[in-house]
């Protein structure tokens, strides 16, 4: 019954070479053997790679979103206008040096003025209030001149110095920056995006956690098997391998629901924003993630998957051994 | 070979599995190790395989000192023997040619050597004709076949095996251990624990008899 004719050939020591091959043939062979462990248990993978996904998602979309916010107030920037109130007795010819002294200034672009008769009619034409307007015994509006700094002025430090020196101008009453506003909101988008940073780590640290905590578990469930390769002659990296895919591919697949969630997310608010800047007079159109954000977004999923295995595979292995 | 000096294990709780054991296996030499339930047959392959350390004393293998052998250097020590269980511990979800290549793809070896090996592995059990098959589709003493397939693919020069007929008829057995001498008369060195009496007597080998983790025969070959 049993065949003792055929001695095989003797079996060399694999050589260097053929070390590195076979080497690389075991990474592909973990590679699709951790796939396929995964596809066997569908129920836990899925669940572990959608709280991959949703952590990912949360800071992706509103880091995306704010990005939007700042495309849209950058475009906003352009009408960073300085509005020169002028006392209500200025001589015509005052305003005319007045306004030829602000054209010669090369932090200014464009000059225009308003006077006071303009100023009542687009009153009278705004405020239908005609028959106040036409009680008043003299025109309350003062003249004005709206000055557009060009684009190299538009620094917060030279609009500020400009308005200081308007402000020494003998027949200008008030000088209004038409900034503020944009200063707050951009104050606010800086606090937002600390705290989406901050949402951002801490998502990310619980990736990191889940994933570490499914390896383990796989590699709890598989206590047996390790414990016989190790008998076997395995060293703790060949153990380790198939676990750091399976960190992997979680982190793979993970990172690409992600990104289908953030494009989803877009699609569905893409309308409601697009009316929404309509309603502030401004162009806009909604940024979607480009390809090298979104290939950022589905490597550092799988930079987290293998950390997080890693994590779990360290230790753990080592401290399996057969009994 | 194998070889044992002045060896105590003391287990936790101060239980005594092995006391000042000496033994000495030559190359190529096959012996069975027989006795009662805990006279310490399992501990002595285990301090062998390096899965436990001895309390005190040394032991060498192929003249090397392994006592103190240190973590990372235990799966080459292993590549260097092959071990058979009582209960196989084959991974039941690759099938048996997956099963038996193992040994090989841990060591490294390139794929066509690793199908030559692995079928001249089969062949020598038996088994070629169930390469693809999965395990829990085989008998228990196929499954130790395998097991024993896995134990030898990579040539080991020393081949350990803890009460391998175990859960097998007489009929198996008797097979099962005419493999192992199969072996030994190619050169392997083998050691078998096995409270099987009859049977190891019948095989006209070396029979190391522990009781209370002393030997008790000392170690005269039985003729």
């Amino acid at each position: 019954m049993l065949n003792t004719r055929r001695q095989p050939k003797p079996l060399i020591r694999p050589n260097r070479s053929t070390r590195l091959y076979s080497h690389l043939r075991d990474h592909l062979r973990s590679l699709v053997f951790s796939l396929g462990k995964l596809y066997r248990q569908p129920l836990a993978t899925t669940l572990t790679i959608l709280m991959i996904a949703v952590a990912l998602a949360l800071p992706a979309c509103m880091y995306i979103l704010l990005d939007n916010l700042r495309a849209v107030t950058q475009k906003w920037d352009d009408s960073g206008q300085i509005t020169l109130f002028l006392n209500l007795e200025t001589s015509e010819n005052d305003i005319e040096k007045l306004r030829s002294r602000a054209t010669a200034l090369e932090e200014i672009e464009t000059v225009e003025y308003v006077s006071a008769e303009q100023a009542l009619d687009e009153f009278r034409a705004l405020s239908e209030l005609d028959y106040l307007i036409d009680g008043l015994a003299e025109n309350p509006l003062p003249p004005t001149l709206t000055l557009t700094p060009s684009a190299s002025a538009k620094a917060p430090d030279t609009l500020h110095r400009l308005v200081s020196d308007f402000r020494s101008y003998p027949d200008v009453e008030h000088v209004q920056l038409d900034m503020q506003w944009l200063q707050r909101l951009q104050a606010i988008s800086d606090v937002v995006q600390r705290a989406i940073t901050i949402i951002g780590i801490t998502l990310a640290i619980s990736v990191l956690l889940v994933v570490g905590n499914s390896i383990r578990l796989d590699i709890e469930n598989r206590r047996d098997e390790i414990e016989v390769t190790k008998l076997i002659g395995a060293t703790n990296r060949f153990i380790r391998r198939p676990f750091l895919y399976g960190g992997m591919w979680y982190g793979l697949l993970g990172g690409v629901i992600a990104l289908l969630l953030v494009f989803t997310v877009l699609l569905v608010i893409e309308q409601p924003a697009q009316r929404l800047v309509t309603l502030y007079n401004s162009e806009f159109e909604l940024i979607f993630p480009d390809f090298w954000q979104g290939l950022g977004l589905v490597t550092t999923s799988i930079a987290l998957g293998v950390s997080g295995s890693w994590l779990a595979v360290g230790r753990h292995i080592a401290r399996i051994e057969p009994s | 070979m194998i070889e044992l000096q002045n060896v105590t294990k003391r287990y936790p709780g101060n239980r005594e599995a092995l006391a000042q054991l000496n033994l000495v296996l030559e190359r190529g030499e096959m012996a069975f190790l027989t006795g009662p339930s805990g006279a310490g047959k399992s501990t002595l392959l285990k301090l062998v395989a390096a899965i436990e350390r001895p309390t005190h004393g040394q032991i060498f293998i192929n003249q090397r000192n392994i006592t103190h052998i240190p973590k990372n250097k235990v799966p080459n020590l292993r590549r260097y023997m092959g071990i058979v269980f009582q209960n196989h511990h084959l991974l039941y979800d690759r099938n048996v040619f997956e099963n038996v290549s193992l040994p090989l793809r841990i060591a490294g070896y390139a794929q066509a050597d690793i199908s030559r090996r692995v079928r001249a592995a089969l062949d020598k059990v038996s088994l070629l004709n169930k390469e693809h098959v999965m395990p829990i589709m085989l008998s228990g003493g196929e499954q130790q076949r395998v097991g024993i397939a896995r134990a030898v693919v990579n040539k080991p020069a020393i081949l350990l095996a803890d009460e391998p007929t175990g859960n097998l008829d007489p009929q198996l057995s008797a097979e099962i251990m005419q493999l192992f001498s199969e072996f030994n008369q190619v050169g392997v060195t083998v050691l078998v624990a096995s409270h099987d009496l009859s049977l190891i007597s019948r095989m006209r080998k070396r029979i190391v008899r522990l009781r209370g983790g002393r030997c008790t025969n000392g170690d005269r070959p039985v003729a």
